[in-house]
């Protein structure tokens, strides 16, 4: 029986008949393609997209220099140079992400002890010359600045599942 | 004022009635046929993107002009505007000729094509002869194309072109037979008023699915579609093309797409006829028939395109020469032993 | 010799031995905070619980418990567990949990024993306690807060250091580490507590929030801010020397260093000379090509006869490149050469007559001591803390004879000159009688003794003195045929760290040569027409420039580079690979960390480059090659980081002393080379230790 089940299958195209109801079946549903710049598909409070140092609410940076950040990073991107500041705390001096090594594992935030370094939702830095994807602190902290609402956002939705 | 035009006196010279008017006529004819006929290919590409990306839940393309309409005019535009670069190894006059040759071929096939009762540029007595000679020179196209460009990728896609279109047209062969033993005619309008009672694509439907199926290998559609490749040999025979002479062979390649799907219709699928000769259906004129039967083959061509994957080479010779060359044979003989067995051959 | 199992592990110890050590002995590993082989035992961390049968049911500190016959010890058990999760979990209660901002983070104890031993979280809801930071000095940054009060630093400045400055104040919740009335830590060692701190409540302040460790290079070389030559590791990043650490070595430094070795490093980045310099017609140094250089010391050196070249190599320079300059020197025939910048009358002849016979380590075998004309607190610390450690241990009777200093132990003030010396010399003294009761006694040389125009009648002297009382004793057998080792009690203590190697391969004056003061002399009346100075920094050579053309090799911008007519710019210890024989005669290597900055080269290069400039082309490409025909001539040098046993001979010259007392050639420890006197960190040091006991006031200025 079973051989012939299987002639019969093959002789009379079952698969590609299956294949191709499939298709014609996608064929009638609902497109998925949205119109691009104009409209979005929603993104989930976990993407990485373009860093961005925060800040704590009273404007000072959260950023303590712990090179945790640094030195989790597979991809060697982030270099971070720190030195006591005129008040004793510990910062940065300079906090330089190279945007064309960085992989986006997200590795950095996860590291974090403060939430400085985060990865916001803003996916659509594309440049002109590799030199504007040398991040540096200044560009990063205003990224921070930009994002902050989105990013605090996206941070308290996901911390019941942290 | 026609009339007058045609009765002027110098369309009663001999020369000109017997020479020059008919060849009028014969251009106007053609270019009545060519037009069309391009803005269809430039149309099923455009038909190609949006039935695929509907398979795929996409939209396709949707932003020039409404619907995305004017995109075959923007892509041709823009192919136009193209800087067209000759390889500096390549055989100059080949590389040249070979795009020119697939998309002549690919147009003076229609020649024999019947659109309606009648309504055909040239009503030969051998259309079908002709029809699978011209198909079976496309591949010339092909491997000039290959052989010209000087490259390993174009080389081996011409190589794989040929090898697929020899072992396939041997099946079309075959399958064509077996509708002539129905028909008792190489005339195309013959074959299609054969139809009148029962379209062969029913009493022959195995042939109609290895016609349909060689159709694909034959103008180098997925799922046989290793001579262009993409993933493995590039863009196959073309790879070195651009510009305009890619269009050519772009157009050539669509244009054979049309003329196969046409063939289909004019063997299997009762050309002009309408399915049923009953009220509503005859009402409507042979040529909108012929081409929706041609547009619903063309959609399976399509359709098959975004359902399968790609032959491997192997499975392709297999295909051709273990299963469709037996299967078509074996065919030809039972239907040849049972019109003469219930003596149901054609009368000439 | 008690004999006890540890984890069913049978080890036998020494008498006195702790449960400890006795599981070090065995292979596990204690977790410890407070406990440290080289200070006495608090047993206040508890840290180290261990289970011992027979005993009470409870767990035991180890540290602190001697090792038993017949002892079962566990050190994994349930009970060891709890007890240790018990422990981190109390000593995590006011531990804040800043380790991001913290520079201990990542070398930290307390952290990888949390993470090894502790819990996952902590039960304590309350507030944490908080701590004011105390002062310590320009050194040392203290975070007191996160103090686990294992008092460590305490026990290692009283013990140690020698200075009683820091204590713990207070009991229970309110405990504090303190210095006295908030004062610097007054040692040259008080950086070594920075080490001794398993939590981050001392860290090094020059370095605060610089790096982490994870980041640097480590690299073990050894230091040449002393004559010591203290094993240390070059950490560092990048191209920057970030830190220096103390390396192991039993034999020199035990663990520690001194402030100076750890910090001076941060004079290694300014003042640097990263390419060469020639003396223009405007009489201004201005940049030049190493060919420039090269060609304008040839063009002088062209025809100038071997008794118009000298050469005089500094306190830093490496074996190799004083071989390649010596080497160089005898090629052009000239014999004033010398090694000796501080003109000491020390005689290359006798190798037992330069050397710390006795070795640093066998200071604690001694059972007298007569120290002349030396500061060992100044001039070696390291060395200094040896010396301590044996007047700790008792019967260490220490004469001191030249300026008084404050040391770190009690002496007795002999004297301040000669005159006292000869005294004891003829047995006229009374310390002369404690140095014929002891049956190893030794003296120690000092610099301040030799580098005087009477040294040579010091030192002989001094031989006078070692061979009078018997401190040149051959290996011989006591009265219970016990062996006992040979024992050479002469010592001079060298202040630079290429004295010994430039002494060991006879970088002296030859037939007919100049020593230092005969070079300058010479110089300034022009009878020396090229003088060669190899990192000379510390001789006068203001008054020579216009008479002399003067070649400064060195790698900062110091003294002898300001009067030189071509400066070449050279690497400094971290950025080379160089052989420095120690005090002892020990020799040691030491290893780049970086690379020299800009146009700089290694030293050796330079000088075998120079050497084809000149038409006498070394003959040695590699430093490999360089190290062979330096061993080849000197077998010495091929004894890696053994204190040799040097034959005993004649040495100085015996004649009148002067009068004059004894003066350490060292006046503030800080600054005593060209990396020092650059660093900022010293200069805030010679603030804070120096210049505030000599009485300055906020107002000068």
């Amino acid at each position: 029986m079973a051989v012939l089940d299987r002639a019969a299958k093959s002789l009379l195209l079952a698969e590609l008949v299956t294949g191709m109801a499939l298709t014609l079946k996608y064929f009638f549903k609902p497109k998925v393609t949205v119109n691009y710049p104009y409209e979005k598909g929603p993104l989930s409070p976990r993407f990485r997209g373009e860093h961005a140092l925060r800040r704590y609410p009273n404007g000072e940076e959260r950023c303590i220099a712990c090179k945790l950040c640094e030195a989790i990073c597979p991809a060697q991107a982030i270099t971070i140079e720190a030195e006591p500041r005129d008040d004793g705390s510990r910062r940065t001096t300079r906090y330089d992400i190279d945007m064309t090594k960085c992989i986006y594992c997200g590795f950095c935030q996860e590291a974090c002890p403060v939430d400085a370094i985060v990865e916001g939702p803003n996916f659509e830095f594309a440049t002109e010359t590799r030199e504007e994807l040398y991040y540096d602190k200044a560009k990063l902290l205003s990224n921070g600045d930009r994002w902050e609402v989105e990013i605090a956002g996206n941070l308290e939705r996901d911390a019941p599942y942290r | 004022m026609l009339e007058t035009l045609l009765a002027h006196p110098y369309l009663a010279h001999p020369f000109v009635a017997g020479y020059v008017v008919p060849t009028v006529i014969i251009v106007v004819q053609i270019l009545a046929i060519v037009v069309p006929l391009l803005v269809a290919v430039a149309y099923l590409t455009y038909a190609e993107r949006k039935v695929i990306a509907g398979m795929q839940l996409r939209k396709g393309p949707n932003v020039v002009g409404p619907f995305g309409l004017l995109q075959p005019l923007a892509d041709g535009l823009k192919l136009f505007a193209k800087e067209t670069i000759l390889p500096a190894g390549a055989n100059k006059l080949l590389f040249l000729m070979a795009p020119m040759l697939t998309f002549i071929l690919s147009l003076i096939a229609w020649a024999v094509i019947p659109f309606d009762q009648g309504l055909v540029l040239a009503d030969i007595n051998v259309g079908v002869l002709y029809l699978f000679a011209i198909s079976s020179l496309g591949v010339y196209g092909v491997i000039m194309a290959g052989w010209a460009s000087n490259s390993k990728y174009a080389f081996l896609g011409a190589l794989r072109s040929a090898a697929q279109m020899v072992s396939y047209e041997v099946s079309i062969g075959f399958v064509i037979i077996t509708v002539l033993l129905c028909v008792g005619s190489l005339n195309l309008t013959a074959i299609v008023e054969a139809q009148r009672t029962i379209w062969f694509a029913i009493p022959l439907l195995p042939m109609f699915v290895i016609f349909f199926v060689s159709t694909l290998a034959e103008t180098n559609r997925t799922p046989f579609d290793l001579p262009e490749g993409e993933s493995e040999i590039v863009a196959g025979y073309f790879v070195e093309y651009s510009s305009m002479a890619f269009a050519l062979f772009f157009l050539g390649e669509y244009a054979n797409m049309i003329l196969m799907s046409g063939m289909t219709s004019i063997l299997f699928l009762g050309g002009w006829l309408p399915p049923l000769d009953i009220a509503p259906f005859n009402w409507i004129p042979g040529p909108i028939w012929f081409f929706a039967k041609i547009s619903l083959v063309l959609f399976c061509f399509l359709w098959v395109r975004a359902t399968f994957p790609r032959y491997r080479y192997d499975q392709l010779m297999r295909l051709g020469w273990k299963v469709f060359l037996p299967f078509s044979l074996f065919w030809v003989a039972l239907t040849a032993g049972v019109l003469v067995t219930f003596d149901l051959l054609p009368k000439a | 010799m008690p004999k006890l199992t540890v984890n069913g592990i049978e080890v036998e110890v020494q008498p006195g031995a702790t449960v400890l050590q006795a599981c070090e002995e065995a292979g596990f590993e204690i977790p410890r905070f407070c406990y440290h082989e080289r200070l006495s035992i608090a047993g206040n961390c508890r840290m180290c619980m261990v289970e011992i049968k027979p005993g009470p049911p409870k767990p035991t500190a180890s540290c602190a418990f001697p090792a038993g016959d017949n002892m079962e010890v566990f050190t994994d058990s349930e009970m060891v567990k709890k007890a240790r999760h018990g422990v981190m979990e109390f000593l995590l209660i006011n531990h804040p949990l800043d380790c991001p901002i913290c520079d201990q983070g990542g070398e930290c104890d307390l952290q990888d024993q949390a993470m090894a031993y502790g819990h996952h979280s902590s039960r304590y809801d309350e507030n944490k306690r908080a701590v004011t930071n105390k002062n310590m000095g320009p050194l040392i940054e203290t975070i007191m807060t996160r103090c686990i009060h294992c008092t460590r630093c305490v026990r290692f400045s009283t013990e140690v250091a020698g200075v009683d400055q820091m204590g713990l104040l207070n009991r229970g919740g309110e405990v504090e580490i303190t210095t006295y009335l908030e004062s610097a830590l007054d040692s040259e060692l008080s950086a070594n507590v920075i080490d001794l701190c398993p939590v981050g409540a001392l860290t090094s302040k020059p370095y605060a929030f610089t790096a982490r460790s994870w980041e640097l290079r480590k690299t073990e070389s050894v230091d040449v801010m002393d004559a010591v030559g203290s094993n240390i590791r070059v950490d560092a990043r990048g191209g920057e020397v970030m830190r220096v650490l103390p390396r192991l070595n039993e034999d020199v430094n035990e663990e520690w260093i001194s402030d100076k070795t750890r910090f001076a490093c941060d004079g290694l980045k300014r003042q640097r000379l990263d390419k060469p310099y020639v003396r223009g017609v405007d009489g201004k140094l201005a940049p030049a090509s190493w060919d420039d250089a090269f060609a304008a010391i040839a063009t002088k050196a062209k025809g100038l006869s071997g008794e118009k070249i000298a050469a005089i190599v500094g306190d830093l320079a490496d074996a190799e490149s004083m071989f390649a300059l010596k080497q160089l020197m005898g090629a052009l025939g000239a014999s004033s050469i010398d090694c000796r910048q501080d003109g000491a009358k020390l005689d290359a002849s006798c190798r037992a007559g330069y050397l710390f016979n006795s070795t640093i380590a066998g200071i604690e075998d001694a059972d007298a001591l007569l120290i002349v004309g030396s500061n060992p607190r100044w001039e070696a610390a390291v060395l200094n803390a040896r010396i301590r450690k044996r007047w700790l241990a008792g019967n260490f009777p220490i004469g001191m004879v030249g300026a008084p200093v404050s040391a770190s132990y009690d002496y007795d003030q002999l004297g301040a000159g000669p005159e006292t010396l000869s005294q004891i010399a003829d047995g006229s003294h009374a310390f002369a009688k404690v140095l014929d009761a002891a049956a190893r006694p030794m003296i120690i040389v000092g610099q301040g003794a030799l580098a005087r125009a009477d040294g040579a009648a010091v030192l002989a002297t001094a031989r006078a003195i070692a061979e009078k009382f018997g401190m040149i004793q051959p290996a011989s057998s006591d009265a219970e045929g016990n062996e006992v080792p040979t024992w050479n009690g002469f010592n001079v203590l060298h202040t630079a760290a290429s004295r010994v190697g430039g002494l060991d391969m006879g970088f002296v004056p030859g037939d007919g040569g100049r020593d230092t003061a005969g070079i300058l002399e010479g110089a300034a009346k022009g009878e020396i027409e090229l003088l060669y100075l190899l990192g000379t920094d510390e001789v006068a050579t203001s008054g020579i420039g216009d008479k002399a053309f003067v070649i400064y090799q060195g790698h900062h911008g110091d003294q002898g580079a300001h009067h030189a007519d071509v400066v070449l710019p050279g690497a400094a210890y971290t950025e080379k690979d160089g052989l420095y024989v120690n005090t002892e005669g020990r020799v040691q290597m030491g290893f780049r960390a970086v690379f020299p900055p800009g146009e700089a080269r290694e030293d050796w290069k330079i000088v075998r480059a120079l050497s084809d400039h000149l038409g006498h082309g070394l003959g040695y490409n590699t430093l490999g090659e360089l190290r062979s025909a330096l061993i080849a001539t000197h077998p010495s040098f091929a004894e890696l980081d053994e204190a040799p046993t040097a034959e005993w001979g004649a040495f100085g010259v015996s004649g009148e002393m002067s009068g004059d007392a004894f003066a350490s050639p060292i006046e503030n420890f800080y600054m005593t080379d060209p990396i020092s006197r650059m660093s900022a960190t010293m200069a805030e040091c010679t603030e804070t230790f120096v210049n505030a006991k000599a009485g300055r006031t906020g107002t000068e200025g």
